[in-house]
């Protein structure tokens, strides 16, 4: 493995991108070595650094997965602590983007790295050969540019350019590190300014917001077509523009315009714009200032939703335009093609930024499928460029360029009306330069549902779930219903598999490739059962979820779970049933029940008790662990992080973490398969609770948090219903409680709680708005 | 023999009774409303019923209105007695007292509505538009408009249509081409034709306001298009007074199979005048606050037939002599039993009985919904309130009408031959009853408005009260030992099972076909009109079985009325819960069997 190759890492530069790039390196659980310049003044010449740290542990989305590998982190300053890049396999430079300061940081490097210990920039502008300039041959070979996107945890492209003299196996070892240990999905780019996504996405947003101004459109308007039609995050081009910072702006078309080659279409479109030099002047430089193209006013305690006037310049009230006809939502051909300044503003962003894409092929990339991840996991595009053509036409594409006398890229001349994707065999394969398909590729050891999906038909499948054969003998139960919600179907089909893999299979692998595992159950459908007062249908789907769930725990295989995004609720419960959890590292675990006034129905609470009972961490007694559960469960506590899952014991100590997406399910099946030898399902546990007592311990501190504020006079009911389940209802401390006894407390408890008005408001809001109600 | 006496006793047992814990009542607003006091205004509208709109029932049917010259008359004596109605305030019952209502109950005001439909459901147009029309304009117009119309409409002095059907459109509104053009001063013309319009013109009234949909020049195609606009028929002057003629004619009236005594008319607005009401493009959902009341009225207009026909089959059933009871003479003195005897007979009267109380319980309900949406203190209530009234206004106005003329089919039976000759007035109520099964909204539309818009809007959230609450009386009576409650506690529970299945059933079929809800729709919609009335039955029943209980006293016979009808209710009518649940469960297979070239 050359995984091991790298076994420490140094980030000189603790800027955002710095500090970020070292948190990451850290969550994959390696030491990591934050350096920065002594600070002009103050005693602390570790100060920059150290501040980075601290400032980390208070950011919000985090950029440490979990407490404990913020202390990985070494922090030091370049003058004292350089010699320690000798223990380095990994060196990466993250300062300000000028030449001379990281050509003199290089010479300094030079001197104290081992050879064959990688140094990488993360320049986004500065062309490879610039920057080795006047290095020797051996620092050459050691030297590549790899390219982090903000910030680093989340943002999964990392763009690696390498140059002539790059040592190939270095790089790939920097790659393979990359790719497994910090979970990155590794675009090669050629050393071209501003590498792939920076360069289209500039030249995308100058395109767009260049257009809104000439074509008089509202910056609402213009997020509006610009935006969810083209698959672009719902802060469309101007709320981006905020989300990354107005004054990013000027330096992007600086860098830009000072390296892009003459001829570049970049040229025709960039303009000086006093607009935006005059709101970073007042400091509306987007969310991180005043506001930016949106605001928000709080004058007069109110909180006004304002939209800058592209003619005026000044704010007023947010307009929301009419809604855009579901059909042109979806057909970009309908889009482009509709009347007014929906139409021409549609085509003006997609016939320029598609043609520039294509264009791009072989010069900034190699292929279509560099291009096309670089726009989707760097600019979260739900659709790369040339996924845009297809679904435009290509032919359609070219033939309205050529109509209006402008130049049609080769590689789109050439594509013809062959779409630049097909699926072939049950292969995806691109349009490659020389007009030869081929398929897409994939890192090696990488395995994806949807690949199994598309070359093989479901074991078996109904509304919500299906089974499919991942091979060498494991089933993968995937849920398909909307946002992977549980429901009646997801339980039969559960039931449905145990004799099936049984039969003839080795082991089953909960998985799906959905941005969410699952939410849980589907509130919708147990509000509408709620509405028409079906209580017996509602406890007939508790006691099913419960058998289903239990069933699964005991069946004669392993059952291992592979969550990534949210597991909440039901979608947790299932965690918890399972022999072992493989889980993407950023999952987002909890029961969260409480918080729309439920409990947790689906056997939830008895596999927490048993975790934290078993989990040697607690005191004797049988008070610690349901301590714990209440506390975790009542507050409804959500892991940031599978990290963090394992502190708060979602996940066992025992429970395995993969950091990069597509692995997650290799990993998985691999973690089932060694599990097959001489399985035996799990013995019942039984539980010694504490009743009456410990009850109203638990109670008297929920009451301690109303006190204070924290929770709400139904919070405190429904804590109580949750207390009475986890101690056990009558139980007494000389009785052991079975799982089944429970179980059965679980479901009265449940039925109780959806009863209840004050859930049912909870529930409603929660669906209505997707926003809690503290009532 | 058109018979009719307000049933005092049982609206004051649904006014005061029936519902007395139901959550909506209490309401501030009403406090100085003492049940006395109500109870006098139904007594004195009971005696304008009978002693001034009775009357003009039989002879405003044959006479009809009259059109002339562009001129519109009502029959003889309507005039006059508008007037007195005018006068003794009854336009302005439920009104905000603002506008100079009197700001009664709408749960009073639905029972005197009853009255007045069922003694002249003709007459009962021009006061009901007239309400619905204020209802628009409070709700949406701009102030000024309200300043210039309201204290005139809500007193009586001038009426109000509302104008949405052309030649080429009636339930598909998005096909309307009446347009409408902006002026300088803020004002519109519009041009375009109306036809069926009720109360359309007339000489009861000074003044004619209409409410009309038209589009304005730059509209959006279909129902997203359509503005409102009030447009009166004599622009008000200065002063306040009706002044010159509006480009505003009538071009004929309509002859129709009843309902004689109102005047539907065609209207051409050519260059008329009017004011936008509510904001452009949006005049829909403003026509819609005022079909909203509507279309509850249009129930009770059924409910309304629905009495007389029942009051006026038992008078004749009384009297009537034929045949002798199976069981033995009953009135050997006489030369035949009269046919209130025999068992067929009993099963028609009971039917309508049954329809008329079961339809005003379920109206009550509705009614206090009405209200407490309108005044309760309480956002929750308030909100409560909305959801129910979104989800039985169709129900009301489908059920009742369709009893409606169900129980004035059956006065007609019991007359024989003698209902189907005018001679004894009971045929025009069958004539005067259809219309309602069709206007406001067709039964078929408020069936899908139910299946389509009300069940699965907010995943069902209109249905919440309706459902919880025949769930939770179902739990209050679980243990219920007396045999006929526990019997009833039966019933309703079954049908309630079959309507909880149907809506489960239809939220998922409909989902994935709305072909599919549209074919269960209208069995949907009797499902649970039947439950609502079942529901209703079982808490009357129960009120009466306690009151009997504890010593009734001249109401003795009220109460064990009240059981015994009841009990014909759940015996004799629920169980078409069975059937439409049955039909429900069959889903569109037959219905959409043949192609539509093998019709």
């Amino acid at each position: 493995m050359m995984t091991g190759a790298i076994n420490k890492v140094c980030v000189i530069g603790a800027g955002t991108m710095g500090a970020g790039i070292a948190a990451q390196v850290a969550n994959a659980g390696v030491p990591v070595l934050l350096l920065d310049i002594v600070p002009k003044d103050g005693s602390d010449r570790d100060a920059i650094a150290k501040g980075a740290v601290a400032r980390m542990l208070k950011t919000d989305p985090a950029p440490f997965m979990s407490k404990s590998a913020a202390k990985l982190v070494e922090t030091g300053n370049i003058e004292d602590h350089l010699g320690k890049v000798a223990e380095c396999d990994w060196v990466i430079e993250a300062i300000v983007e000028r030449l001379d300061l990281k050509q003199s940081l290089y010479e300094k490097l030079e001197a104290v790295k081992r050879p064959g210990t990688a140094v990488s920039s993360n320049t986004s502008t500065i062309p490879l050969g610039h920057l080795i300039e006047g290095r020797s041959d051996l620092f050459r070979r050691d030297f590549l540019i790899t390219h982090f996107f903000n910030p680093p945890r989340y943002m999964r492209l990392l763009e690696i350019v390498t140059g002539p003299e790059t040592d190939r196996e270095l790089a790939a070892r920097v790659e393979d590190f990359a790719d497994r240990a910090m979970g990155k999905h590794v675009v090669h780019a050629k050393d071209t300014p501003g590498f792939i996504a920076n360069r289209i996405g500039t030249y995308w947003l100058a395109v767009a917001v260049n257009a809104a101004m000439d074509q008089g459109l509202t910056i609402e308007e213009a997020d509006q077509i610009g935006g969810k039609p083209m698959g672009v995050p719902k802060t469309g081009i101007f709320g981006l523009i905020d989300l990354v910072g107005v004054d990013l702006m000027p330096l992007l078309t600086k860098s830009l315009t000072a390296t892009l080659p003459q001829g570049d279409p970049y040229f025709e479109t960039v303009r000086p714009m006093p607009l935006v030099e005059t709101m970073i002047a007042e400091g509306y430089t987007g969310r991180k200032g005043k506001g930016g193209f949106y605001r928000l006013n709080k004058a007069g305690g109110k909180r006004a939703k304002e939209s800058l006037d592209l003619a005026t310049g000044d704010y007023r009230p947010e307009r929301k335009p009419e809604p855009l006809p579901s059909r042109l939502e979806k057909d970009l051909g309908a889009l482009i093609a509709a009347p007014g300044k929906t139409g021409s503003y549609a085509w003006t962003i997609l016939g320029n930024v598609l043609s520039y894409a294509a264009k791009l092929v072989g010069e900034a990339a190699d292929d279509i499928v560099a291009i096309d991840d670089a726009m989707k996991l760097g600019y979260n595009w739900r659709y790369g460029p040339f996924e845009l053509i297809d679904r435009l036409g290509p032919g359609k594409l070219a033939e309205r360029l050529k109509a209006e006398g402008r130049p049609v890229p080769p590689l789109l001349e050439a594509a013809g009306d062959k779409p630049f994707y097909r699926v072939e065999g049950g292969k995806r394969q691109y349009l490659t330069v020389d007009g030869s398909y081929a398929d897409v590729p994939h890192a090696e050891g990488v395995l994806l549902l949807e690949d199994i999906k598309r070359a093989s038909q479901p074991l078996a499948k109904n509304g919500s779930a299906a089974l499919w054969d991942a091979g060498d003998g494991v089933v993968v139960l995937e849920f398909t219903g909307k946002m992977n919600a549980l429901d009646g179907d997801v339980v039969a089909l559960i039931q449905q598999a145990i004799p099936l893999v049984k039969a003839s299979y080795k082991a089953l692998v909960v998985y799906n490739e959905g941005s969410n595992f699952s939410a849980g159950a589907n509130l919708g459908l147990a509000l509408f059962a709620v509405n028409i007062a079906a209580w017996g249908e509602i406890e007939k789907l508790i006691a099913g979820g419960q058998q289903a769930y239990k069933a699964l725990k005991y069946a004669p295989f392993p059952v291992v779970a592979a969550p990534a995004g949210l597991a909440l609720g039901g979608g947790c419960e299932i965690l918890l049933h399972a022999d072992a959890i493989q889980a993407h590292a950023e999952s987002y675990i909890g029961l969260v029940e409480c918080g729309v006034g439920l409990v947790p129905g689906w056997g939830g609470n008895g596999e927490m008790l048993d975790r934290w009972a078993k989990s040697g961490l607690l005191p004797k007694g049988p008070m610690p662990a349901v301590a714990k559960v209440f506390e975790t469960v009542s507050t409804a506590t959500v892991s940031k992080s599978a990290a963090e899952a394992k502190e708060l014991m979602f996940l066992r100590r025992s429970d395995g973490i993969t950091m990069n997406r597509h692995r997650l399910l290799a990993d998985a099946k691999a973690r089932a398969l060694s599990l097959v030898e001489g399985y035996a399902p799990p013995e019942p546990p039984s539980f010694r609770l504490p009743g009456a007592s410990g009850r109203t311990g638990l109670d008297l501190a929920a009451r301690d948090f109303h006190k204070k504020g924290l929770a709400t006079d139904y919070d405190l009911v429904v804590s109580d219903r949750l207390a009475e389940v986890i101690t056990g209802g009558e139980a007494d401390l000389v009785d052991t409680v079975t799982e089944d006894q429970l179980l059965k407390l679980e479901r009265k408890a449940f039925v109780a709680a959806i009863k209840d008005p004050r859930t049912i408001a909870r529930v409603e809001t929660m669906l209505e708005t997707g926003k809690p109600l503290r009532n | 023999m058109q018979v009719y006496e307000a049933p005092l006793r049982d609206m004051r047992f649904v006014l005061h009774e029936l519902f007395a814990d139901d959550g909506y009542g209490g309401l501030k607003a009403f406090e100085e409303f003492t049940p006395d006091l109500l109870d006098a205004v139904l007594e004195e509208a009971a005696k304008v019923a009978k002693d001034i709109l009775l009357p003009l029932n039989a002879s405003g049917d044959l006479e009809g209105c009259t059109y002339e010259n562009g001129i519109v008359r009502t029959p003889k004596g309507f005039k006059e007695a508008y007037d007195q109605f005018r006068e003794g305030g009854w336009t302005a019952l439920a009104s905000d007292p603002k506008w100079g209502g009197q700001g009664l109950p709408e749960t009073v005001n639905k029972l005197v509505e009853e009255m007045i439909c069922a003694a002249n459901v003709s007459f009962s147009l021009y006061p009901g538009l007239t309400h619905g029309a204020t209802t628009a304009i409070e709700g949406h117009a701009t102030e000024d408009l309200k300043q210039a119309y309201l204290p005139k409409m809500v007193s009586g002095v001038w009426s109000g249509t509302m104008c949405l059907t052309e030649p080429h459109c009636g339930t598909d509104l998005g096909l309307l081409r009446t347009k409408a053009e902006p002026q300088a001063d803020g004002s519109y013309k519009l041009t375009g034709s109306k036809i069926f319009i009720s109360a359309g013109d007339h000489d009861l009234t000074e003044n004619v306001i209409h409410l009309a949909l038209a589009r304005l020049p730059d509209a959006p195609k279909g129902v997203k298009g359509i503005s409102l606009f009030l447009v009166p028929k004599y622009l008000p002057k200065e002063d306040g007074s009706a002044g010159a003629r509006n480009g505003v004619s009538v071009a004929g009236i309509e002859h129709k199979m009843g309902l004689k005594g109102s005047a539907t008319c065609q209207i051409n607005f050519d260059d008329a005048t009017g004011w936008l009401v509510g904001e452009p493009n949006k005049g829909l959902a403003a026509m819609f606050t005022m079909m909203n009341t509507e279309r509850v009225s249009v129930g009770v207009q059924g409910l309304g037939i629905n009495e007389i026909a029942y009051q006026s089959a038992v008078a004749y059933a009384k009297e009537r002599l034929q045949g002798r009871s199976l069981s033995g003479p009953k009135r050997p003195d006489l030369p035949a039993d009269p046919i209130i005897v025999h068992p067929d007979v009993r099963r028609m009267l009971m039917t309508m009985r049954v329809y008329a109380e079961g339809c005003r319980a379920l109206g009550m309900w509705a009614a206090r919904a009405l209200d407490a949406e309108k005044h309760s203190e309480d956002p929750e209530v308030r909100a409560r309130a909305t959801d129910f009234i979104a989800l039985v206004t169709p129900v009301v106005k489908a059920l009742f009408t369709d009893f409606g003329t169900d129980a004035a089919n059956l006065a007609v039976q019991v007359y024989g031959g003698h209902g189907y000759i005018r001679e004894h007035g009971v045929e025009q109520f069958v004539r005067d009853a259809r219309i309602a099964q069709i206007y406001e909204g067709t039964n078929g539309v408020q069936a899908l408005d139910l299946v389509g818009r009300k069940l699965p809007a907010h995943m069902g959230r209109n249905l919440r009260p309706f459902f919880h609450a025949v769930s939770g009386l179902c739990e209050e009576m679980a243990g219920v030992e007396d045999k006929a409650l526990k019997a009833f506690t039966g019933g309703l529970q079954q049908a309630f099972g079959a309507l909880q299945l149907s809506t489960g059933m239809i939220a998922q079929k409909g989902l994935a076909d709305p072909e599919e809800a549209g074919a269960a729709a209208t069995d949907y919609l009797r499902l649970m009109g039947l439950v609502g009335m079942g529901y209703c039955f079982l808490r009357a029943a129960r009120i009466a079985h306690a009151r009997l209980a504890e010593g009734a006293g001249e109401d003795e016979g009220f109460y064990k009325a009240k059981i015994a009808t009841a009990g014909f209710f759940f015996d004799r009518i629920l169980p078409q819960a069975t059937a439409a649940f049955l039909a429900i469960k069959s889903g569109k297979r037959s219905l959409m069997a043949l192609e539509a070239e093998a019709f």
